[in-house]
């Protein structure tokens, strides 16, 4: 197969000097993160500013009989006391998708968490204390957790008298959205079928666990409006269910991103944003609000866990024959990206292989465990580990090998999608595969290279010395994933830039203005990147984010480099293309090539496709400016049908497959991964280190899922891990060498050719780690994270 | 938080002082422990008393060829301290599979011991729980539970002591010297911490205002080897499943000396007195440590998710013990 491969070294040698796209670009961000210099929202202070701290139901359920706020606002440095009854408008609610999540709780509490008051105070502990000494009192309800208690018939409803647009198609009100896909006939083709495998999945409730907390800075304006600093994912979306909260028009609420400490899909959703709006507005101070690691478990959602039942069929060959599926995700008490979720799930729950018979279901409930919504790769990271432990089983089952298995029935350009939509873009799956096959294995029996004494470091149990090798069984695992890349469902998806082209000093200078939100992912070292290749300058300055410039869209579903950079992509090209009238208007006369050449920018010259150089940029643009904000768009697509699920739904799709190598210490149940070998095609690397370090962080998050990551909500819908203490995350001791194979097959459809990438690896690595346990134990394991009890039994 | 005062005394005496006239207040070492649970509002003390900087941080040998270990000796500190790397193991090993090393540094060996425990419950002040607040209940049971107590829980109380330390000490048969304003006194490890009963708001049977001012190791036995494992959901930086320290002397094949601890089960360092007493004597193989290990074990009483701690708890120390006994055999320290 064609495309060019890079391993991690030669990428990061490939760098060329001139930094534009294709080059490892260092991130302007980076030494200042590494050092603790860089300023992240948190740390922000202004003037006689107040601190917010919000107050939360302790409970699941419950009625809120009465709210006596008297007593915290008689202490000392309170200036305000907020509840549900202070709200300044009508627009009480706010949501993604439904408005359905109350700004503050609306007499029903609905999870553990939900914020119930604000308080202002000149000092954070005074605010803290002042919330202690409201009075609520509440009425315990009983509570839903669960799809059966969700649907039972005296089930109580979350939110009675809903009028969102999934309401009149749910069969139940408990259920957020249900999305069937239908195509062929399952039926019939089972019965061609020479193996029939089925199989029942859980997957835990994962947290984004980003390392900056929730916060932000509202500055009441003296217009009446608000300046907020905040840390976000989308900037417009905030404003769009801020606004309507405060009685402002948008224009009047001006946001500013600051430093964002990380992000994967928990800050799609707003958190502190109206809460510190609203109490800059009644105090006319400036507002901050810094959640800590306790309170940010509650102030953001968290990846939906999810019940997964699958029936594949094979013929003796080795042919799929079919699916049927149905996947049950948890979406709390709000409804947050349920809707999307659900149909992310469906649409890619078939996985990256050829079915033409298919039944499909996917349901989001509502329930009162904690909102879960957006976290990279969602609905198709639970669908991805289902399936994979299908193909792993139906192959053992027809006594082929996994990976040939998948081989043999993996999808490519022109494969039909279960919902109708032609893939029409490079499809590598196999490819993938074998890269990652191909790839030597780690050596056995490391722990013992390091000399006489084992290297603990090198087993299960790390520093607990609870093995020197003995009951260690290593086992290797395959899986390969899709991910949609952008928004899908016909949502009109659009980013914005804003490029100015101007001489400062002598020397041409490119502004890039957009309303991206960097969370980490590197956005602002691409769009340099993009506006020295297609402007041909050097110096590229990169505005800070705000909502003075038009939308950027979500810092999310893996499309900003896709999206936000083919909108600076784009609006470079156009202000190249008026540089080069004001050229032709200058210098037009001297050279007959301004009429008639292919003109480019190139180190700060016009030159033509032939190389000759015309002009100097700086002397084309004189005193001039070219200063241009334009709309990019990616193709349409379609809603999915909400019977068949039929519809050109999804813009891009991308691909990554994994090998795990793990040992596993099969008597106490430790699992040591020693390597996580991936290849992922991504179209075309802007920056290849980059997009390195997004696989190996995506796939280190998969690692997470698979053996460690869970926040524990207990039988009455409580969260029992807020904390780094309880809620683990993989130290570096748990992380293992992460190969990375890179491939560059271009979407014609898409800037450059490239693959949003930030989501694949997260899906298939969780598979593949627990594929790799299985191979070592031989246990069926159902269920991530997988706990050593899973492991040892009881 | 709640508004406190705070002291940092001299000497020991000022220190017991200061806490004997303050009912509600509390001292402080590290720190690690007692200021998350003030954050999060399980404790409340109106005076912290700091005891971290007291002249008791010095790690010396005793008389008899033991060593004295001051209270206030910080936990990473005593890990890689020479004498205790050399002759037990077992307590450096457990220090080094404790927490992390920031966490480490800032911990005191007074204020290891009193850890609190880690149930979630405990940690929520929203929620009911006997050992914060007696007679509320104890949700535990019903709730989460994987990481608690399998063995020596009441219906009152199903935590665990979390701490890995204690568990070596308490196969090491250490004494916790301990001072007040009735003098001094000593309190072999084992005594230090209890079991729930009908009381578990009293993890200890210290008294209000007893300062712990040292341990005390007895002198190594000759031969003896001793090792602590521990299992957990990842590889460094998280408390116990199930652990165990052990210490054995083996003369001719012979089990003839044996202490095994085991941690995270109970609400104390299990010492597995039915165990070592089947052991003594007896082959030093692993069939007798299985059988040993085993009875001892029988006692457990598992709650619906955490009952894999017993073969966890069981197959460590079976193996270690094995490995501890084959080291005896051929002579590797
Ligand atoms: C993230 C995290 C992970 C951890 N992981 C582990 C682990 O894996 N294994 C483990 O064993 N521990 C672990 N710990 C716990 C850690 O070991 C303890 O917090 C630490 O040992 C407590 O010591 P300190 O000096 O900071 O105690 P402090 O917090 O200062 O005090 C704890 C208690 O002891 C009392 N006290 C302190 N000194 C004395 C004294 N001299 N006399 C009488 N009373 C005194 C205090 O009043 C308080 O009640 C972890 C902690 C954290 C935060
Ligand atoms: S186990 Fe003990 S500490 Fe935990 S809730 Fe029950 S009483 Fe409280």
């Amino acid at each position: 197969m064609a495309g060019t491969t890079r391993t991690p070294t030669n990428l990061t040698q490939g760098a060329k000097a001139d930094a534009g796209i294709g080059a490892s670009t260092l991130r302007p961000d980076g030494t200042l993160k590494v050092t603790g210099e860089f300023a992240y929202s948190s740390d922000m202070w202004h003037e006689d500013m107040l601190w917010g701290f919000t107050l939360r139901s302790p409970h699941a359920h419950a009625r809120i009989l009465s709210v006596d706020t008297s007593d915290a606002l008689a202490q000392a440095g309170v200036y305000a006391v907020l509840t549900h009854d202070d709200l300044p408008t009508e627009h009480k609610k706010y949501g993604l998708e439904f408005t359905d999540t109350p700004v503050l709780a609306d007499g029903v509490v609905r999870h553990h968490g939900e914020p119930v008051a604000l308080v202002a105070a000149d000092h954070p502990e005074t605010a803290r204390r002042a919330a202690a000494k409201i009075k609520v009192e509440y009425e315990e309800l009983p509570v839903v957790h669960d799809e059966a208690s969700a649907l039972a018939e005296d089930a109580p409803l979350l939110h009675p008298g809903r009028d969102d647009h999934h309401a009149h198609e749910v069969p139940h009100p408990n259920i957020v959205h249900r999305q069937p896909i239908i195509r062929g006939d399952a039926n019939a083709a089972a019965r061609r079928a020479d193996v029939i495998v089925t199989g029942e999945y859980e997957v835990g409730m994962q947290d984004q666990a980003f390392l900056g907390p929730e916060s932000g800075l509202a500055v009441p304006g003296e217009d009446g409006g608000v300046d907020l600093y905040v840390a976000t994912q989308w900037l417009h979306s905030d404003l769009r269910q801020i606004a309507p909260v405060l009685g402002l028009p948008e224009e009047k609420v001006r946001m500013t991103l600051s430093g964002v400490g990380g992000a994967f899909g928990g800050r799609e959703d707003l958190s502190m944003q109206i809460h510190a709006c609203l109490l800059a507005l009644r105090t006319g101070k400036p507002v901050k609000i810094v959640y800590n690691r306790f309170e940010s478990f509650f102030g953001h959602v968290h990846r939906h866990p999810a019940k997964l039942w699958y029936e594949h069929g094979a013929t003796r060959d080795g042919k799929l024959t079919h699916m049927k599926c149905r996947i049950v995700l948890d979406g709390g008490a709000y409804a947050s990206a349920s809707p999307a979720v659900v149909g992310n799930a469906s649409s890619l729950s078939v996985g990256p292989y050829v079915i033409e018979d298919v039944e499909i279901e996917a349901v989001a409930l509502y329930t009162n465990n904690p909102p879960c919504g957006a976290m990279r790769g969602f609905g198709a990271v639970q669908a991805c580990f289902a399936y994979e432990a299908q193909m792993d089983k139906v192959a053992a089952e027809l006594g082929m090998d996994p990976v040939e298995f998948r081989q043999l029935n993996a999808m490519t350009q022109g494969t039909i999608m279960p919902t109708g939509q032609v893939v029409d873009s490079p499809a590598p799956v196999a490819e993938l595969l074998r890269r990652v096959k191909a790839l030597p294995l780690p050596p056995e029996n490391q722990w013992e290279s390091a000399g006489q004494t084992a290297d603990v470091r090198a087993l299960p149990g790390g520093l607990s010395n609870t093995t020197h090798g003995e009951g260690v069984v290593r086992g290797v695992g395959y899986a390969v994933g899709i991910k949609n890349v952008g928004f899908s469902e016909g949502f009109d998806d659009y980013s914005t830039a804003r490029v100015r082209l101007e001489v400062v000093a002598g020397e041409p200078v490119a502004t890039v203005h957009t309303a991206m939100a960097e969370v980490g992912q590197g956005g602002v070292t691409v769009h340099a990147q993009i506006a020295r290749t297609e402007l041909g300058v050097q110096q590229v300055t990169i505005h800070p984010a705000d909502t003075q410039v038009g939308s950027a869209g979500s810092t999310s579903a893996s499309r900003q480099t896709y999206m936000t950079g083919g909108a600076v992509k784009n609006t470079c090209e156009a202000v190249r293309d008026k540089a080069l009238q004001l050229g032709r208007r200058r210098f037009g006369t001297f050279h007959p090539a301004w009429a008639t050449a292919e003109l480019l920018l190139e180190g700060g010259k016009v030159v033509t496709d032939g190389g000759e150089v015309l002009a100097d940029l700086a002397d084309v643009l004189g005193d001039d400016v070219v200063d241009l904000e334009l709309e990019f768009r990616h193709r349409p697509t379609e809603a999915f049908d909400i019977v068949t699920g039929q519809g050109f739904g999804h813009v891009q799709y991308s691909f990554a497959a994994h090998r795990a190598v793990v040992e596993v210490d099969t008597e106490l149940g430790l699992v040591k991964v020693v390597e996580l070998a991936c290849a992922q095609d991504v179209g075309k690397a802007l920056n290849p280190l980059s997009v390195v370090g997004q696989i190996q962080g995506g796939t280190t998050q998969g690692l997470g899922l698979a053996v460690m990551e869970e926040i524990i909500v207990d039988p009455k819908s409580k969260v029992r891990n807020p904390s780094f203490t309880d809620y683990l995350i993989p130290t570096i001791l748990d992380t293992p060498t992460i190969p990375v194979d890179v491939l560059e097959l271009a979407d014609d459809h898409a800037p450059y050719g490239l693959r949003g990438i930030g989501e694949a690896p997260t899906l298939s690595s969780t598979p593949a780690v627990v594929s790799a346990i299985r191979a070592a134990t031989g246990l069926a394991l159902k269920r991530v994270p997988v706990r050593p009890e899973h492991i040892t039994g009881v | 938080m709640k508004t406190f005062q705070y002291e940092r005394p001299a000497d020991a005496d000022t220190a017991v002082a200061l806490l004997a006239d303050a009912p509600t207040g509390a001292y402080l070492g590290g720190g690690t422990n007692l200021v998350d649970l003030m954050k999060l509002g399980v404790a409340a003390p109106d005076l912290l008393v700091d005891v971290s900087r007291l002249p008791f941080d010095a790690v010396e040998e005793t008389g008899t060829g033991g060593l004295r270990i001051g209270a206030a000796v910080r936990n990473s500190t005593l890990a890689v301290h020479p004498l205790v790397r050399e002759r037990y193991p077992v307590l450096s090993q457990a220090l080094l599979s404790g927490a992390s090393t920031q966490l480490r540094n800032a911990a005191t060996v007074g204020g290891n011991l009193l850890q609190r425990t880690r149930c979630p419950y405990f940690q929520d002040v929203g929620k009911p729980c006997n050992k914060r607040r007696p007679g509320t209940g104890c949700p535990a049971r019903e709730g989460a539970h994987r990481d608690l107590a399998v063995l020596g829980a009441s219906e009152h109380c199903v935590a665990t002591n979390p701490s890995d330390m204690a568990v070596a000490l308490a196969a090491l048969d250490a004494i916790v010297d301990v001072a007040s304003g009735h003098g001094p006194r000593r309190v072999p490890l084992t005594d230090l911490h209890r079991l729930p009963g009908d009381a578990p708001d009293r993890d200890t049977t210290l008294r209000h205002g007893e300062l712990i001012t040292a341990v005390e190791l007895p002198p190594p036995m000759p031969g003896a080897r001793s090792a602590y494992r521990k299992a957990r959901d990842r590889a460094s930086y998280a408390f116990a499943l199930a652990s165990v320290g052990a210490v054995l002397q083996v003369r001719e094949g012979l089990v003839h000396h044996v202490r095994v601890a085991f941690g995270a089960l109970a609400a104390k360092p299990w010492r597995a007195r039915t165990a070592e007493e089947a052991l003594l004597g007896e082959p030093a193989t692993t069939a007798s440590f299985d059988d040993a290990v085993r009875h001892e074990l029988a006692a457990a009483r598992p709650l619906r998710d955490n009952g894999y701690k017993v073969p966890l708890a069981r197959r460590m120390a079976v193996s270690m013990l094995t490995e501890l006994a084959a080291a005896s055999a051929g002579g590797t320290p």
